[in-house]
Order: C-alpha cells, then sequence, then structure tokens
C-alpha cells in the first residue's frame, strides 16, 4: 500500500510541474501551449549538458531552469504574442511548429537513444520495508515545495494578486493600472521554470530521451483540463488524479475478471487511460471539475 | 530523375487530398483538428488489412472510406461537448491513442513492423508505365476531390459551413443545426483523406505506425497554412513546395554525409520552420482565400 502511495505521488510530482506552469500561463496568454511539454524536454537536456560540462547536477539543474524560463518569456514575446492577434488556433498552430523545431533541435545535436545523469550511486532509504531512491525522494520533495511556494506567489504577493485580477477581468485590471506584460513576463518565465525542473526531475527518475515531451503531452494536457485550464491548483489536483488513475491501471491485477490467474493492463495505454478519464470528466462538466467561473451562455 | 519526379508528383496528389480534407474541415468550417492524419492512418490500415485478406481493390478502398466516416462522426459529436481549444487537444490525443493501437495490437495492425507484401496495382505493366499509371489514378482522384469539394464550397452548405466558422450563432438563427453540420462536414474531410491514405498503402507496398504520428499531421498544417487557409488552389500550391522540400530533405543524407538521425532532424525542423516562418509573415498563406464580396 506504501509503495503504490509512492508511485502515486512520484508521478504526481512530475506531472505536476509541468501542467501547473501551463494551467497558469493559460489564465493569461488564453491559448493552449503546446510547446510547453517540450521546454521539459529542453531542461532534461540542458541540465544533462551542464552536467556533462562539469558542473554539479543542482548547480547546472538551476542553470537549465533560469535558461528556459528566459527562452520561454523570448518565445512569448517574439512568437505567441504575434501569432495571437490572428487568434488562439494560429497560436496553437504556432505553438505546435515550435515544439517541431525543438523535438529536430534535440535530434539533430543529442541523438535519439536515451541518455542517464551521473549520479553518485547510495543506498536506497527503506520506508517501512519499501525502497526509495534519493532521486525519486528528492522529486516528491520537489513537487510539494513547488506547489506550497507557487501558492504563496499566487495568493500571497502583489504579483499573484495581479495575475489573479488580470485573469479574471483584463479590462478592469489594465485600468486599474497593472503592467499586463510586466506580469505575463514574470508567469511565463515561472512557468519555463517549473516545466525544466519537472523534465529535470524526470529525467532523474527515468531517462532523458527526445521523446521525454511527447509523452508527457496527453497526460499534462489532461491533468490540466481536468482541473479547468487557467486554475493552477486545480491543475495540481488534476495531476494527482492522473497519477492516480494511471498508478492503479499499472498495478491492479484483473485476473478475477477475466477468469486467469494474471491480467495485468497492458502498460502501453496508459496515457489512453488518463484521456479517458479526461473525457468522461469534460462530458459531465465541460470546463474542468474546479471550474468556479460563471459563464453565460 | 525522371523517376523521381514522377514519385514526387504522386506524393504531391496523395498529400494534396489530404490537406484538401484538413482544408475544409479547418479552414471553411473553422473546426481545429489536431490528428486529422488519423483519417489517413486508419484509411491506410484498413486498406492494408483488406488487401491481406485478399479483398479487391474497391473492397478495400470501400473499408477504408467507411472506417474513417466513423472515426469522423465520433470524433464530430464529441466537438458537440468541448470548445475549439479543448477539442484540438482531443483530437491530438485521439491520433496518439490510435496510433498506440496500430503499434500494439500485432495481431491486426503487425505491430511496429507493419504490414509489408501488399500487392502493388498495376503490376502487370512494365516498370516506368506502372509507375506513370498510379500517377494518373492519383492525379484523376486529385481532380474528383478538388471538383467535388469546389461544388460543395459553392453550394448552400459550403456557405452554411463559413457562416458557422465566422458566427455559430448567426447559423443557428438561419436554422442550421451546427452539430449536423460539424458532422457532415467532418465526414466529407475525412473521406478524401482515407483515400489518399489506402492509395498510399498501395503506392509503397507497406503501412506501418509511422502513418500516423503527429509530425504528418504538421506537415498537413504547413501545406494549408503555406497554401492559405480556405483555398483550395492554394492547398494544391502548397502541396507542390511541401511535398518537394520534404523529398529532398533527404539528399542531404547523401550529399553532406550526416547520420540518419540528423536527417530525420531536418526534416522535422524544415517543416516546423516552414510553418512558423508562414505564420508570422504570410498569415494569410500564398493564395488567401477570397472572400466574397456583398453584391
Amino acid at each position: 500500500m506504501l509503495q503504490f502511495l509512492l508511485d502515486v505521488l512520484i508521478r504526481t510530482s512530475d506531472l505536476l510541474l509541468v501542467s501547473v506552469g501551463l494551467s497558469t500561463l493559460y489564465s493569461l496568454i488564453r491559448f493552449p501551449n503546446v510547446a510547453h511539454v517540450q521546454y521539459a524536454m529542453l531542461g532534461a537536456f540542458l541540465s544533462l549538458a551542464g552536467q556533462r560540462a562539469g558542473l554539479p547536477l543542482g548547480l547546472a539543474a538551476a542553470l537549465s531552469c533560469v535558461l528556459v524560463g528566459c527562452l520561454a518569456v523570448l518565445l512569448n514575446i517574439f512568437v505567441f504574442m504575434r501569432l495571437l492577434r490572428s487568434g488562439s488556433a494560429v497560436a496553437m498552430i504556432g505553438s505546435l511548429a515550435v515544439s517541431l523545431i525543438a523535438v529536430a533541435l534535440v535530434l539533430s545535436t543529442a541523438g535519439s537513444r536515451p541518455l542517464q545523469y551521473t549520479q553518485d550511486i547510495s543506498a536506497p532509504l527503506t520506508l517501512d520495508g519499501v525502497a526509495v531512491s534519493s532521486a525519486q525522494a528528492g522529486s516528491i520533495a520537489c513537487g510539494a515545495l513547488t506547489l506550497l511556494i507557487f501558492s504563496v506567489l499566487l495568493y500571497r504577493t502583489n504579483l499573484g494578486r495581479s495575475m489573479r485580477a488580470l485573469a479574471s477581468n483584463r479590462a478592469l485590471a489594465l485600468a486599474s493600472g497593472i503592467d499586463a506584460n510586466r506580469v505575463t513576463n514574470l508567469i511565463t518565465f515561472a512557468s519555463g521554470v517549473l516545466a525544466a525542473l519537472g523534465g529535470t526531475m524526470l529525467g532523474l527518475t527515468e531517462s532523458v530521451h527526445v521523446n521525454l515531451g511527447n509523452n508527457l503531452l496527453i497526460p499534462v494536457f489532461s491533468a490540466a483540463i481536468l482541473g479547468g485550464l487557467g486554475n493552477p491548483l486545480g491543475a495540481a489536483a488534476g495531476a494527482l488524479l492522473i497519477a492516480l488513475a494511471e498508478t492503479l491501471v499499472i498495478n491492479v491485477d484483473f485476473g478475477s475478471l477475466v477468469g486467469r490467474s494474471m491480467q495485468f493492463f497492458p502498460v502501453a495505454y496508459v496515457s489512453a487511460v488518463s484521456f479517458l478519464i479526461l473525457l468522461v470528466t469534460l462530458m459531465v462538466r465541460p470546463y474542468g471539475i474546479f471550474d468556479r467561473e460563471v459563464r453565460r451562455v | 530523375m525522371s523517376s523521381f519526379l514522377i514519385h514526387l508528383l504522386t506524393l504531391v496528389c496523395l498529400y494534396a487530398m489530404m490537406a484538401l480534407g484538413l482544408n475544409l474541415q479547418a479552414g471553411y468550417a473553422g473546426m481545429v483538428n489536431f490528428g486529422f492524419i488519423a483519417f489517413a492512418g486508419l484509411g491506410a490500415y484498413a486498406a492494408g488489412i483488406a488487401s491481406q485478406l485478399g479483398w479487391p481493390l474497391p473492397a478495400a478502398l470501400l473499408l477504408a472510406l467507411a472506417a474513417a466516416a466513423v472515426l469522423a462522426v465520433a470524433t464530430a459529436r464529441l466537438g458537440r461537448q468541448l470548445s475549439s481549444d479543448y477539442w484540438g487537444i482531443a483530437t491530438l490525443a485521439i491520433a496518439e491513442i490510435l496510433r498506440t493501437v496500430a503499434l500494439n495490437e500485432s495481431w491486426l495492425t503487425g505491430g511496429a513492423q507493419g504490414i509489408g507484401g501488399i500487392r502493388p496495382l498495376f503490376a502487370d505493366l512494365p516498370s516506368p508505365w506502372r509507375d506513370l499509371a498510379f500517377l494518373a489514378l492519383a492525379a484523376l482522384c486529385l481532380a474528383l476531390v478538388y471538383g467535388g469539394y469546389a461544388r460543395i464550397i459553392h453550394s448552400r452548405f459550403g456557405r452554411a459551413l463559413k457562416v458557422m466558422r465566422e458566427e455559430t450563432s448567426l447559423a443557428v438563427c438561419f436554422g442550421y443545426d451546427p452539430v449536423s453540420l460539424k458532422m457532415r462536414a467532418s465526414v466529407a474531410a475525412a473521406l478524401p483523406a482515407a483515400l489518399a491514405g489506402g492509395l498510399l498503402t498501395y503506392y509503397i507496398s507497406y503501412v506501418g505506425p509511422d502513418v500516423m504520428v503527429p509530425s504528418e499531421t504538421f506537415a498537413l498544417w504547413t501545406i494549408v497554412m503555406v497554401g492559405g487557409l480556405g483555398s483550395n488552389l492554394g492547398v494544391l500550391l502548397g502541396g507542390l513546395l511541401v511535398q518537394s522540400v520534404y523529398s529532398f530533405a533527404p539528399f542531404l543524407k547523401d550529399w553532406l554525409g550526416v547520420s540518419s538521425d540528423l536527417a530525420g532532424a531536418v526534416r522535422l525542423g524544415l517543416v516546423g520552420l516552414m510553418l512558423l516562418a508562414c505564420l508570422l509573415w504570410r498569415p494569410r498563406g500564398l493564395l488567401p482565400e477570397r472572400l466574397e464580396a456583398l453584391s
């Protein structure tokens, strides 16, 4: 049972870092940025490059987070803001083009083989008979800490208040003197940092490869949409729900249902499960579970 | 060189058919579909499986069309529930899930190896004529699709689609049911894509999960956006341009002696760069949609 709980928590913190940033950013720029999952992939590779260049992993990860954050801001100013003038669908197609270019860049410089960080081999912690590697413990701690810092940022600081004001009523927020560009840039930077951190964590617990971003696409978007796009804490809850469902489906033995001794769900279809949950939810609540905005039809 | 030219033109015809379908759905009906390649992929697999079972060509192509039509109705019904951003993500996910199915259900689809050894069309003809005959068939299909679409677009149905794209509530006021319009537009868009997918299977005598990778959808989007969203003539031009660039990329491997990873990356990167450059500097494409003036 403890093993199950830990698996859920590890997966949650991986998804959470990417989906919270995605969802927060959506409330400001109003289009689903598909390239966001590629920021995670780029972050993982930049951390790897930093480590190969001789930096300690912590410093390499910090540097990669800052770089990806800056990249996210630059892309947002020079590409997405311009595309948004022609509509959210055009911006979304543009974000797909950006993610193609990102994959192509990584494929041409790092190749398609999975790579690993060099980590000190340390004895795993043992909790009540369940082994947890230090990378996994770090990943959980990182997810929890980020969620805490991010909610403080959103609900206790001026930046967070401005951001929520912009998200709920843009015209009124602008009229009251909020600098929309500054807020958007800061939040874009923060979400890029989160995505890079999430990608690095994912690279630590699994491996660093070029499909890291593509594999995140369905679960991360499912989590963000489940929570109601634009609702950061909802995205965190969505990540928990998706992680729970994925882990449940992998671990439950369906043998008694089909009359065989052992029958597990095929692992290849796990991402389909998160998507199915999403579809069923959207049938009932078209704007996600945690959406509180009032909409006029 | 001339056989390469025939190959290129055949691919242009097939991909232009798919892109015309996407243009009807996204350009005229305003349904932003990011999993459009699923229709072509389903058609390709249906044709492959049917020909493995020994079905004749017309039956195999009919199966391809039927499978794509069912998928089109299902995705369009989904659109009733979702707003357009959410629907775009949902179609992307549906295409990915179908690809996962194709990759894993080896008993039906041959898994990662795909289905090979499909008997090519016109196998009795001597070498250059076989390819030319196939090109003629592909071009005939493209012409039929183009002509059919021209009729659809200038019909009441086509005008209703444009009204729905611009102002859905106005279409409702005119007495059109958006769900039914979307469903019919989706089926009309899926059929040529499935036909092209099925023909592609016969052309390369092979079908594998690679036909459904998301970058193929973006290649179609690039064709449509380069040519001009909502302009069928533009889509033909876009198909020619994009497919030429796409087909010349593998030559880099021989000329520059780069690895196959890098050649694949160049292909992906070129599609991405063309799409982005077009969106930034020519957002309405090379041959923009001509909007009819009020008379």
